[in-house]
């Protein structure tokens, strides 16, 4: 055996649904168990197991070493893992408020609030749903380098959706918020009336109307400029998928994939969703600069993908929970700002749509190509916001539309604390950017 | 994995919840807990990646006081996190406020067992078979063309489960799920042919990992030389796996409480005409060895075969009880339980749709210009009924023939204009996990945006 790790993971709960102003369930869940890996006779094998009594760690174990051994005889290329520095430390992220020092009543009083606020905003609101999780994980992170790393972390979110009508017209309004903090962040969103926003995007959606088709040039805001880097070229640029054939810009390492004024940074550093100390394998996490002013300058690695590139790791491989080996993650996504004014991003553009909001997203990382589907949009005309627009989607490909970024603003935020899936792992990850405008992007539509 | 499978007791962590809650002066509670084991092997780039194999036990406990639900769950099954896990759920029922719309949980009922969900031979498979069948995939795909980079996998999983109510319903279920997938990436230059296939069944003669390889490796070569389309109104043909996106978008809006309490485009369409009169659709639970088929559904109602849309017209919502009691009506055994994380919703067992007279060949040819839809996700918004879908893979149709293929294309739409606008079915069709079963479906003009 050249390497082993065992990784301990607990994450304690707990939720509540509020709907029309009925706090209707409330709810807790602990998940907890060990995951073991290891290379032996130059295979990855992995096993994971609930019970955490010697016996069944003692089966876990053997079974992990038995599947490697299993495919000792086929023709796979050789598990390696970088030589890791040792690290040993504890870490506690410390929530302002604890979760579980506020009373499960004080948390149905402030939900009930936050839904009420929604559910009287018009009396075109018929419906709302407002939920809250808190969620506290530690994670253990034992390897044969001798590391023993030990991460507690909060994470608390609020979500509110609202649905309006008006005749057979429905539409619906989603605000969401969250991320490595306790009860302090539903303050928070309170103060700044999330569930208001929510209750007036439904609203005012009614008078939308479906986008235009073709190809336009679209300025984004923050939440889909972040969605986009994620989304769009984030996902080309973990190592496993170079390593794998499924990345784009696998040999594209020192070339320009961009415009000169894009520079893209996961960085789990910052205090957002996405942030931790310690990723799953024991590496430090530190900032990692991807794009730096159009030039492809660096990709996520794990242990492996480091070894195998000759790069280092710096804290990029993550596991939804011990059932689960770790693999290449991001962590906070973004484009960093420049200096433009959003005013002034809009006043270059005769005809184009500009897009808020965003809902969901994919991207075929072997083709390059993504669809980002987004809250709503207005079509701009001779530089003026004119049409307000819904169900929009938008695809691309993703180094044209890289290259074709145009303008850069200066109004940089982080506002989207979600879960991004890979491999059926839903790790928290977040993302952000400057609102920013791109030439050549299909807006889908039915008109 | 057979001992592991059977060597678990779950009755007695059960019993003990049970017994505690039944001390909590509680209106209802129901227990669930579940035992699975499964292996699996990754696929990445040139072969094989790495192993897996997992072991997944937890109890999930929901507790009904004065119409409030609390719940709780947790992984570990021993006897004082089992108390904790029915003292949290009841504690939460006690803080939660009644819901209006909560009647009851079901009773017990008694139905025949659904025949073939378990296999031995599968919950026998050990790695080196699992490895065997992703090999399979690899080299099937290499006999189409050599030089792709994969990512994939095969996995092999037993699971057993027990619910019991204070209602009476004690049922257990044991099933097991072979799996296969794979994606294969060929690069030509600048150029790049990339496609995807899967197969999943209970038993190992249900899935058919040569077949997935090759179709993979297939599809992918038929992706090189994609072009840019015109932005315009045409014809749209999808076959069988787009065409499922379709009905389960459809299941999803006719289900639960979401559709009967008009959160979804569909609350209203119940008997109304969403489709041509010669579509017929029915979701069937009993059908055996499929996959999606349970004796019992989530709340230990029997399933059953029903008719959905009958002659183009909507037949029924799925329910579970909650959605039945707000409807008032009885459940019709389509609640879905998320294993012991106590969310309980509402969704279809196997939906089939009734083939058509026509065939992929005959739509294609009789298309001057279209779009033929290989893969794409045409899903659509649950409260509005409209999607804005990428044809991730696809040629346009000319003077029925495939021209080339497609890219950088999207489809917009209202998902009931599809299901009205559909002119032709097929009578050949795809069926997915011996359950499901769709045709190809030809729509007689959808809006496309791209160049």
């Amino acid at each position: 055996m050249s390497f082993c790790e065992a990784r301990f993971f607990e994450e304690k709960s707990s939720n509540i649904v509020v709907e029309n102003g009925v706090a209707k369930t409330l709810g807790s869940g602990i998940i907890s168990g060990i995951g073991i890996r290891v290379i032996v006779d130059k295979r990855w094998g992995f096993a994971s197991t609930n019970a955490t009594t010697p016996a069944e760690v003692d089966r876990a174990s053997s079974d992990a070493i038995g599947g490697a051994r299993s495919i000792a005889a086929e023709g796979v290329e050789e598990a390696v893992v970088v030589n890791q520095k040792l690290a040993t430390d504890s870490v506690v992220h410390r929530a302002k408020m604890n979760p579980d020092d506020v009373d499960p009543e004080e948390k149905v009083r402030v939900l009930l609030e936050l839904d009420k606020v929604a559910r009287t905003y018009s009396d075109r609101v018929k419906d709302t749903f407002t939920t809250y999780r808190d969620a506290v994980t530690t994670a253990v992170v034992h390897n044969s380098f001798g590391t023993y790393v030990e991460e507690v972390t909060p994470r608390t979110y609020a979500y509110c959706r609202v649905i309006s009508k008006e005749g057979s017209n429905m539409q619906t309004g989603i605000e969401y918020g969250g991320g490595v903090a306790g009860f302090e962040v539903v303050n928070r969103l309170q103060d700044e009336q999330f569930s208001r926003r929510a209750a007036e995007k439904a609203v005012k959606l009614l008078s939308a109307r479906p986008p235009p088709t073709g190809t336009y040039t679209v300025v984004v805001d923050q939440r889909v400029g972040g969605l986009f880097m994620h989304e769009a070229f984030g996902h080309n640029c973990e190592a496993d998928s170079v390593l794998g054939g499924q990345s784009i810009v696998a040999d594209k390492m020192g070339e320009k994939v961009a415009s000169d004024i894009v520079t893209i940074m996961d960085d789990p550093t910052m205090p957002k969703n996405g942030h931790f100390v310690y990723d799953h394998e024991g590496v430090k996490a530190e900032p990692h600069t991807i794009v730096r002013d159009g030039t492809l300058v660096g990709f996520l690695h794990s242990l492996e993908s480091a070894a195998k590139m000759k790069a280092q790791p710096q804290g990029s491989a993550r596991a939804r929970s011990h059932q689960f080996p770790p693999i290449i993650r991001m962590s906070n996504t973004y484009l960093a700002p420049r200096d433009m004014a959003f005013e002034e991003m809009l006043g270059d553009v005769k005809r184009g749509v500009y897009l808020t909001g965003m809902n969901s997203g994919y991207v075929e990382t072997q083709k390059g190509q993504f669809t980002c589907r987004v809250e709503q949009g207005w079509l701009i005309e001779r530089g003026e916001l004119q049409d307000h627009l819904r169900d929009v989607s938008i695809n691309g490909l993703t180094l044209d539309a890289l290259k074709n970024i145009t303008a850069v603003g200066k109004d940089f935020k982080m506002d989207s604390p979600g879960t991004c899936g890979k491999m059926g792992q839903g790790i928290p990850t977040d993302a952000g950017a400057p609102h920013f405008r791109i030439d050549g992007i299909v807006v889908g539509g039915r008109q | 994995m057979t001992d592991h499978v059977q060597g678990i007791d779950l009755t007695a962590p059960v019993e003990r919840a049970t017994r505690s809650l039944s001390q909590g002066g509680l209106d209802f509670y129901e227990v669930f807990a579940s035992y699975s084991r499964s292996i699996r092997i990754a696929i990445m780039g040139k072969g094989i990646k790495d192993t897996g194999s997992s072991v997944d036990v937890g109890i999930g406990v929901r507790a009904y006081k004065g119409k409030g639900l609390g719940t709780a769950y947790s992984q570990s099954l021993d006897p004082s996190d089992v108390e904790r896990t029915a003292n949290t759920a009841m504690a939460y029922a006690r803080v939660a406020q009644p819901d209006p719309f909560f009647k009851a949980i079901p009773g017990p009922s008694k139905a025949p067992d659904v025949r073939g969900l378990f296999d031995q031979k599968v919950a026998d498979l050990v790695m080196e078979d699992v490895g065997g069948f992703a090999k399979e995939m690899m080299d099937s795909a290499e006999d189409v063309r050599l030089g792709a980079m994969y990512e994939g996998g095969v996995s092999a999983g037993c699971t057993r489960s027990y619910l019991m109510t204070s209602t009476g319903v004690s049922v257990e279920d044991e099933r097991t799920i072979l799996s296969g997938n794979i994606a294969a990436t060929y690069r030509q230059g600048e150029d790049t042919g990339s496609s995807s296939e899967f197969d999943y069944g209970v038993s190992s003669a249900g899935v058919d990992f040569n077949w997935v390889g090759k179709r993979a490796a297939e599809k992918a070569v038929e992706q090189f030389g994609s072009k840019r389309v015109e932005s315009a109104s045409l014809p749209l043909i999808i076959v069988p796996e787009p065409a499922s996106s379709v009905f389960f978008g459809l299941m999803a809006a006719i289900s639960g409480e979401q559709v009967v309490k008009a959160r979804t485009f569909a609350s209203s369409l119940l008997g109304k005409q969403i489709a041509p009169d010669w579509l017929e659709v029915y979701d069937d639970g009993t059908l055996p060895g499929a996959a999606s088929s349970t004796t019992y559904d989530g709340e230990g109602v029997p399933t059953r075969r029903m008719s959905i849309v009958g002659a183009g017209n909507l037949r029924a919502f799925l329910h579970n009880s909650y959605s039945a009691g707000i409807e008032g009506v009885e459940t019709n055994g389509h609640a879905q339980r998320g294993g012991y994380g106590v969310y309980v919703g509402a969704g279809p067992a196997n939906v089939v749709v009734k083939a058509g007279e026509s065939s992929l060949d005959e739509m294609i040819a009789e298309t001057k210009k279209g779009i033929l839809a290989i893969s794409a996700d045409f899903t659509p918004s649950m409260v509005t009924g409209e999607f804005s879908s990428t044809i991730d893979e696809g040629f346009l149709i000319e003077n029925g023939e495939k021209k080339h293929p497609v890219k950088n294309l999207m489809a917009g739409g209202r998902i009931l204009d599809l299901c009205r606008n559909t002119n032709m079915m097929s009578r050949e069709g795809r069926t997915f996990g011996k359950g499901h079963f769709f045709p190809s479906l030809r729509i007689s003009a959808i809006r496309f945006s791209g160049d």
